[in-house]
């Protein structure tokens, strides 16, 4: 093998032992187990709540954009949090690099935000 | 860290990107504003990042995953040339479809950007990157009209495919990196063995699909006969370029580290992949009647005569002159391109947008007797068709040209063979939209005037394939000269 992939090793142990365990649990919960099953446990669970309405509905666009939105501060966040630790490291350089990122994610929400697709009240 | 170097060998790059910043923020706040100042900032940013590529040093980026050297400073050059181009004639398209809108120009820039970091790449993880970025705006660019049925389906697509082969694209970098422990293109050197050869295959067809070479093609024609017209001309001539410029890179690296490589089993894949490329597109553009669609298979046929420049440039005999062949047809195909869709896109009919009951919208009975009614528009398509040909005195011609002297240095006679025959072939279906022009009584209604930005841009373009036909010596000249520093 490569040497540059042996440091891979322990991952592909741990992947292996996960997928293990996680059938080992499933299978011995399947086959110990009791089975009684009545009209309570085997509705929907929907926040403890008797379920109304079908699983499928259609709903608003903006919640999609607004996920959107979110999944992009998201990752901006994770990239955020190595960076911080190191910052005393990397100094003022890392910080313009990271202001320069920042800034442009921003360019984006003003658009967003001026475009109205965040406005909730609009329709 | 980025020194004030890095910075200035990105500055192409940066520009663009900054252009695309500036159009998002100009629609929102300057909405009550005039219109068509958009299409002005965008030729300005591409004129800008154009004269910014002879002032960025020669230089490694990025720690060895890409590099600012002559052959990156030609692509970018043809990205811009092919965004100002478009861009003139998405103004003069999208204003009489009442479509006019920051977004597109910011899409377009996105897109123009990735073309030109693709252009620079040396690393498969950059590439994917640069990839994705021209991807993602060309697909949002193919959906920008959004009414009608057509500019949806091509997108949804394009899209699909087009992510499908990127997902190849990627696998085949994981195995790359798999067999050399890293993603530079550089670490092929010394390299071999099937996993190798396995991520090599793959990431082949990641890219044979992002250029539209036969078999990855299928999506072409029904992605540029929906897609708004501006749009196609933008993704046929900078996609294209972009495309082949890292497969350029990819392939000069592959021939320069690995032993199994040469001209073995590279060649005859890339020699299949070429031949098919000519000989299907050219048979499918035979029997169409709808222009647009006919200069789509014209498109896939224009990649088997670039694969055989490839080709040459992989074969150590003809290796610069294989290379700066490739480069001079990537100029010529750009702007002879955007010309003919800029003259196809004033003939359109003018509805909202082409759906699908106006299938006849870019048939070529459109073009009967347009010589009789509009001599000087009917005189650029037909420089266009010529060139696309490959008739003197074209660009066209001289692309073709240095392409299979390319490959005649590499002694790859069967390759030359085929492009001749094909290219015959290919005189057909071009000249029948000149017949159309020129022989034929006019049947359609007057056709409209063009707008005076698209007028603008097919004449520059009918005047840069005229003049680097009669006088190809500059362009050969500076493609040779990109490679010198490469």
């Amino acid at each position: 093998m490569n040497p540059a992939l042996q440091s891979y090793f322990p991952l592909a142990v741990v992947i292996v032992l996960a997928v293990i365990l996680g059938l080992t649990l499933l299978g011995l919960a399947n086959l110990l187990g009791p089975r009684r099953p009545n009209e309570a446990k085997s509705s929907p669970f929907e926040f403890g709540s008797r379920p109304s309405g079908l699983g499928r509905d259609r709903f608003d666009v903006k919640f999609y954009l607004l996920a959107l939105l979110f999944v992009v501060f998201d990752v901006e966040a994770v990239f955020m949090y190595p960076w911080a630790v190191s910052l005393g490291d990397l100094g003022w350089p890392s910080f313009v690099v990271m202001a320069v990122f920042g800034a442009t994610l921003v360019v984006g929400l003003v658009y967003v935000w001026k475009k109205g697709a965040i406005d909730w009240s609009r329709e | 860290m980025p020194s004030g170097q890095d910075i200035a060998a990105l500055l192409p790059f940066l520009l663009l990107v900054l252009g695309a910043l500036v159009l998002m923020l100009s629609e929102v706040f300057l909405r009550s504003g005039g219109r068509g100042y958009q299409s002005g900032l965008t030729i300005a940013f591409a004129a800008a990042a154009a004269l910014a590529v002879p002032f960025a040093p020669q230089q490694v980026l990025f720690g060895g995953q890409a590099v600012s050297d002559g052959f990156a400073g030609f692509v970018t050059m043809v990205v811009c040339a092919g965004l100002a181009l478009s861009a003139l004639l998405g103004r003069g398209w999208l204003e009489t479809r009442n479509m006019e809108r920051g977004e597109y120009y910011a899409l377009a820039l996105f897109g123009a950007s990735g073309m030109v970091l693709l252009g620079m790449a040396t690393d498969l993880l950059l590439a994917f990157i640069a990839i994705e970025v021209m991807s993602l705006a060309v697909y949002s660019l193919a959906a920008y009209p959004r009414r009608g049925q057509r500019p949806p389906e091509a997108a949804f697509k394009y899209f699909i495919l087009g992510s499908f082969a990127s997902a190849i694209l990627l696998y085949g970098s994981a195995l790359y990196y798999g067999a050399t422990g890293s993603t530079l293109l550089s670490a092929m050197r010394g390299g071999g063995g099937a996993l190798l050869a396995a991520g090599l295959s793959l990431i082949l067809v990641g890219l044979a699909f992002k250029v539209a070479a036969v078999p990855f093609h299928a999506w072409t024609p029904d992605v540029y006969e929906g897609a708004p017209t501006p749009a196609t001309a933008f993704m046929a001539a900078g996609v294209k370029a972009a495309a082949f410029a890292f497969l350029t890179r990819g392939v000069l690296a592959m021939v320069a580290g690995t032993p199994f490589a040469v001209g073995n089993e590279l060649g005859g894949v890339l020699g299949l992949l070429a031949v098919l490329t000519m000989v299907v597109g050219n048979l499918f553009a035979l029997p169409q009647r709808n222009v647009k669609r006919m200069l789509a298979y014209s498109s896939i046929a224009q990649a088997g005569y670039l694969l055989v420049g490839v080709i040459a440039a992989s074969r150590p005999e003809s290796r610069a002159q294989g290379t700066s062949a490739v480069l001079v047809y990537l100029a010529a195909y750009a702007v002879t391109v955007i010309g003919a869709f800029s003259v196809l896109a004033v003939m359109e009919k003018r509805e909202p947008t082409p759906d699908a009951g106006s299938a006849d919208a870019w048939d070529v009975s459109r073009f009967a007797g347009l010589a009789s009614r509009r001599p000087w528009l009917a005189f650029a398509m037909a420089i266009f068709m010529l060139s696309l040909a490959g008739v003197p005195p074209t660009a066209g011609f001289v692309a073709k040209l240095s392409v299979f002297q390319a490959a005649a240095g590499a002694k790859a006679w069967g390759l030359v063979v085929v492009g001749v025959l094909t290219s015959i072939m290919g005189v057909y279906y071009y000249l029948r939209v000149v017949v159309a022009m020129y022989m034929q009584p006019a049947e359609m209604e007057e056709p409209a005037a063009a707008p005076p930005t698209v007028a603008i841009a097919i004449a520059v373009a009918a005047l840069l394939v005229v003049v680097v036909g009669f006088s190809p010596e500059p362009l050969t000249a500076w493609a040779r000269a990109a490679l010198l520093r490469m």
